[in-house]
């Protein structure tokens, strides 16, 4: 399919919420590894990040964004026809966290309700599914919950978020602009070996062991091929987003903002300036909040960009990628949507 | 992006490299230096190794083509 065009189809508004407890990657740190800490953080980018406590889960992140969306929005609840959750940190394996949370929620048994299983690129994907039941015309209002769990104290990149972005139908809304691709060869790049049917966690699996730094490391952890990761993020994503902007025919110069996946800074910056953007124009949280997978884009754009994307008219390029391999871009016209402060609990 | 690589001596290379991968403790190093004794030759200078011969010189390496480099000379010989 490649690039696609949705019409009809309004960007209402977007909420953000991210644990209170912050984890510092110097300070933190055991102070054996602090020192080679130091460079790293400064390298990657990531000084802080958020850190859901261990009765937190993503779904209550996202529970929270939703509500206060909603009530910025007003929308009725009884009005809302789809719920789909795009995360890799359900609350149980089965069944389906947006089933749990059209209860929690409060929201009508009449809608359609689904998890998606996307990491990293997961936005422009979540927005393209919900965007395209709304474009067909059955759905006149969705939510899409995306973001992760998936920060742990020993990593120093992920972050945890949960967000909510709502989305309705409107026959004089401007098009949204898409472009995606997966590429399986690459699965091995980030993934979590153990836990699935091609294999199963065993007592073996959970026998933790302590790695140079001091943290305890077991066969249940993700692994992630750091070369990898960064070959196919530098290589990939800057064709995939030259290539939507010639095929609809924007120019760079009528993007307000390009909003990335945080990933790291070496593979941030080495994007941004493959396409020659400047940087004023390519908002980042990664200092702050770190990598939180599925929800950076929607931690950027509410933490930089709330206020002006709150008044006015602006359009913006999303583009994430990432585990799977899966990288997808968006072009979005955004105008008199709802974005509330960053939400903390 | 400039591709002047043939006019890149092992000297500069060696300045813009002992920068990108930015060790926390100086350390000297020379064409034959092996990379396996620099203690913060790790993952983290890996990625930057690769991200420098992308935006510097515009050559694409992978994880493999470090691993097969014993010495700064050979990742200065990737240059092509």
């Amino acid at each position: 399919m490649g690039m696609s065009t949705l019409h009809n189809v309004r960007f209402a508004g977007m909420a953000t919420c991210v644990p209170k407890r912050i984890y510092h990657n110097v300070q933190d740190a055991p102070p054996k590894i602090r020192s080679e800490r130091e460079r790293l953080a400064r390298n990657i980018g990531i000084y802080t990040r958020r850190l859901c406590p261990e009765w937190q889960t993503f779904s209550d992140l996202a529970f929270e964004a939703t509500e206060k969306l909603l009530v910025e929005l007003a929308w009725n609840k009884a009005d809302i026809d789809a719920l789909i959750v795009v995360t890799q940190s359900p609350d149980y394996p089965i069944p389906a966290t947006a089933i749990i949370l059209q209860d929690r929620l409060q929201l009508p048994q009449s809608i359609i309700a689904y998890d998606v299983n996307l990491g990293c690129s997961a936005y422009p994907f979540g927005l393209h599914l919900l965007g395209s039941m709304i474009a067909a015309g059955a759905i006149k209002k969705g939510l899409l919950l995306v973001g992760d769990r998936s920060a742990q104290e020993k990593d120093p990149l992920f972050s945890d978020a949960g967000t909510a972005t709502a989305l309705e139908f409107d026959a004089s809304a401007p098009p949204m602009h898409f472009d995606f691709n997966s590429d399986g060869s690459g699965y091995r790049a980030i993934m979590l070996p153990v836990g699935g049917h091609r294999e199963p966690v065993e007592i073996g699996h959970l026998i933790a062991h302590r790695d140079e730094g001091g943290f305890w490391r077991r066969g249940t952890d993700l692994i992630l091929d750091g070369p990898a990761v960064l070959s196919f993020s530098t290589q990939r994503v800057p064709p995939a987003v030259e290539k939507l902007l010639s095929h609809t025919g924007i120019g760079k110069d009528e993007i307000d903002y390009f909003v990335f996946h945080q990933a790291n800074r070496m593979i941030n910056e080495t994007i941004r300036k493959k396409l020659g953007l400047p940087a004023e124009k390519v908002p980042s949280t990664l200092h702050d909040f770190g990598n939180t997978s599925g929800a950076s884009l929607p931690v950027t754009m509410t933490v930089r960009l709330h206020e002006t994307l709150a008044q006015g008219k602006h359009r913006v390029l999303l583009c994430g990628f990432g585990i799977g391999l899966s990288w997808g871009t968006a072009i979005v016209d955004i105008q008199s949507a709802v974005f509330p402060d960053l939400i903390e609990v | 992006m400039d591709n002047n690589n043939a006019m890149v001596t092992i000297e500069q290379f060696i300045e813009q490299f002992l920068s990108a991968v930015d060790f926390q403790e100086p350390v000297e190093v020379k064409a034959d230096t092996r990379l396996a004794d620099l203690p913060e030759w790790d993952s983290l200078a890996a990625l930057a190794t690769i991200v420098l011969f992308d935006t510097e010189y515009g050559k694409v390496i992978v994880g493999d083509d470090l691993k097969k480099c014993a010495t700064v000379h050979d990742l200065y010989a990737l240059l092509g």
